[in-house]
């Protein structure tokens, strides 16, 4: 643990709160197996000495904002989770105003679970390009931030060699395992309608059978929702009660995206989502 | 009575009730443990602390078909839901025995739950005492232990060369094979395990029904249904038909409090609409209102599922030394 970036973070977190320009402070403290990091709420100077930051700390904290529009709030963001806030700015979710940025120069989160974690650095931290956030109010930077070299996609390259059938085999024996719980879902900073499609009673878009068929529908329908805005952090994955691999199915749509329309999600606030514009000549091989 | 198994009786035993019965046992599947029927023993394994969801999902599947109603040459027909054969599970701990027994309370409650009736009555329990304790098991502290005996039909504990079953009742007497001895060795003693304070823990919810502790536990909280789906004592459903031109079905479906519709009733009213209502509603059912409606333990059996499943560590143990904190201090 890196005693002196943890002071930056509680030394701002304790200014915020005390001149009262936030109403409180997300963050991360110590979990119940005195290991791993779990999401906290300050509201108290004094709460702010419980703070931490390591790289047990996985959750993206952004998703909490979408509870806490009406009050302005302080969050904690690792350099992947700053494209959430872009994310949710685009799409007009929270307002720059109501939020104060503490961006936290990121070394990488490595595998956890409860009472457990390992050595390896997580796969999206392999690939991450990013020293800093892309938007902060505040910086907490101690050590020197060095960024591995991984290539992105390597995942969706190695399935995209297999036949559609193989293709096809493998996601229908890893959806009949979910169990249709929504952490996916809950977790995800992405998914934040009022009324979900799979929860629509009229029209029924989906049964409530928690079976093969439904769990499809349900799998396809979330990854598409997500098509050009997930960010990646792939906390759907590291939720899932089933070890379900969602974020392979991420990357693909993502991958597909950025060879459409050279974009990915995020990396500007004022850059329109491609799936949620259209351009007239975009035709997409309709009528080529 | 306690009769000895050796390691290859054991396995001639369970490929002949694989053979006669449903068996249910762990299996591995990927990097989870699963309750699986197998049709082969070398499909089970006896390698794990405890399965990654728990076995209520036999009794209370994910989703069941409770009767159809299909059209028979003009004549409607209704065909209720039946297992093919008698079950057995095998290899469930005793904490999930427990938890087994507990959902007894509303589903055999007058007038009893027909589906559930059926696989109750249909199958017997093989249970695996534990040797070992999890880091997240606190089965003492609710009334249960690592060899509690009390809500199984066979209770295998392993030795060293091989296993100890105490018959607990006649339907486990019948399903074991005749040939084995009776053991006069002396069972080995259970893991220690961590004790979790909840006496009179159902006084303190009720006193701290307002408490403002709801609303902030719950900020962390994402209102997944992980917790209720990896419970073995969370129980609450949906249920729906389906039609279509020759058949109708009617389809109950695992459901949980933490979901924003769970409470949404006719015209759209919801009554339970905050995250601090929705969380305490968990802990309350489990807490206070089980324990109060079916005159049985707390809902709780201490299995620690929850408290590894939770992706924010929501902890059961963590809530009772809260609430019980509180009490004591007359509220936040």
């Amino acid at each position: 643990m890196d005693s002196e970036l943890i002071q930056q973070i509680r030394n701002q977190a304790r200014s915020l709160l005390e001149s009262g320009e936030v109403k409180g402070i997300i963050g991360y403290e110590r979990a119940s197996d005195g290991l791993t990091a779990r999401p906290f709420f300050a509201y108290e100077p004094a709460a702010v000495e419980r703070l931490i930051f390591d790289e047990t700390c996985t959750h993206n904290l952004t998703k909490y904002l979408l509870n806490k529009k009406t009050e302005k709030m302080a969050v904690v963001v690792k350099p992947c989770d700053s494209r959430t806030i872009n994310l949710l700015l685009n799409e007009k979710q929270i307002r720059r105003d109501m939020v104060f940025v503490m961006g936290v120069a990121c070394p990488g989160v490595v595998e956890t679970s409860w009472n457990h974690k390992d050595g390896t650095l997580q796969a999206r931290c392999k690939i991450c390009q990013l020293v800093e956030p892309l938007v902060y109010d505040f910086l907490a930077r101690h050590e020197a931030v060095e960024r591995p070299q991984g290539e992105p996609y390597r995942d969706v390259q190695e399935m995209e060699t297999k036949s559609v059938t193989e293709r096809k085999d493998f996601w229908v024996e890893q959806f009949e395992r979910c169990i249709r719980c929504y952490a996916c879902r809950q977790v995800c900073p992405g998914c934040y309608c009022p009324e979900c499609f799979v929860e629509q009673l009229d029209p029924l878009w989906v049964g409530i059978r928690i079976a093969p068929k439904e769990n499809e529908l349900w799998q396809i329908m979330r990854a598409f929702h997500l098509a050009g805005r997930c960010i990646g952090c792939d906390e759907c994955e590291h939720v899932c009660p089933v070890n379900i691999p969602l974020s392979l199915l991420n990357h693909k749509l993502e991958k597909e995206v950025k060879e459409l329309f050279d974009f990915q999600a995020g990396l500007n606030p004022e850059e329109q989502p491609p799936l949620t514009t259209f351009k007239k000549e975009e035709r997409l091989g309709f009528e080529e | 009575m306690n009769l000895y198994i050796s390691r290859g009786d054991l396995t001639r035993w369970l490929d002949q009730l694989c053979r006669e019965r449903i068996l249910l046992a762990p299996v591995r599947v990927q990097e989870l443990t699963l309750f699986q029927p197998v049709s082969k023993v070398e499909e089970i394994t006896l390698d794990f602390g405890n399965t990654t969801l728990s076995p209520k999902g036999w009794f209370l599947p994910p989703t069941e078909a409770l009767f159809s109603v299909q059209d028979n040459d003009g004549q409607s027909q209704l065909v209720s839901s039946i297992i093919e054969k008698d079950a057995v599970i095998f290899g469930l701990r005793p904490c999930d025995a427990k938890g087994i027994a507990l959902m007894d309370g509303p589903f055999l409650r007058e007038p009893s739950d027909t589906p559930y009736q059926e696989r109750r009555a249909r199958t017997s329990l093989i249970g695996l005492s534990c040797r070992q304790a999890q880091p997240e098991c606190f089965c003492t502290s609710m009334g249960s232990a690592p060899n509690d005996s009390s809500h199984v039909d066979i209770l295998l504990t392993e030795i060293e060369n091989g296993y100890i079953a105490q018959v607990i009742t006649k339907k486990g007497k019948a399903l074991l094979p005749k040939a084995l001895v009776k053991s006069e060795e002396a069972l080995p003693s259970p893991p220690e395990l961590q004790t979790v304070p909840v006496k009179e823990i159902t006084l303190a919810v009720r006193e701290l029904f307002n408490d403002p502790y709801w609303e902030q536990l719950a900020d962390r909280c994402l209102h997944c249904n992980v917790c209720a789906y990896v419970c073995p004592t969370c129980y609450c459903f949906d249920m729906r038909d389906y039609s279509n031109k020759e058949n109708l079905e009617r389809v109950r479906s695992w459901d949980s409090c933490q979901s924003i519709g769970f409470s949404r009733i006719a015209g759209g009213y919801n009554p339970r609409t905050t995250k601090g209502a929705r969380l305490r509603q968990r802990f309350a059912h489990k807490l206070l209102y089980f324990p109060e409606e079916f005159q049985q333990d707390i809902a709780c059996v201490g299995c620690g599922r929850c408290i590894k499943s939770c992706p924010v560590n929501i902890d059961i143990r963590e809530t009772m030394s809260d609430l019980k904190r509180l009490e004591v201090k007359g509220g936040s």
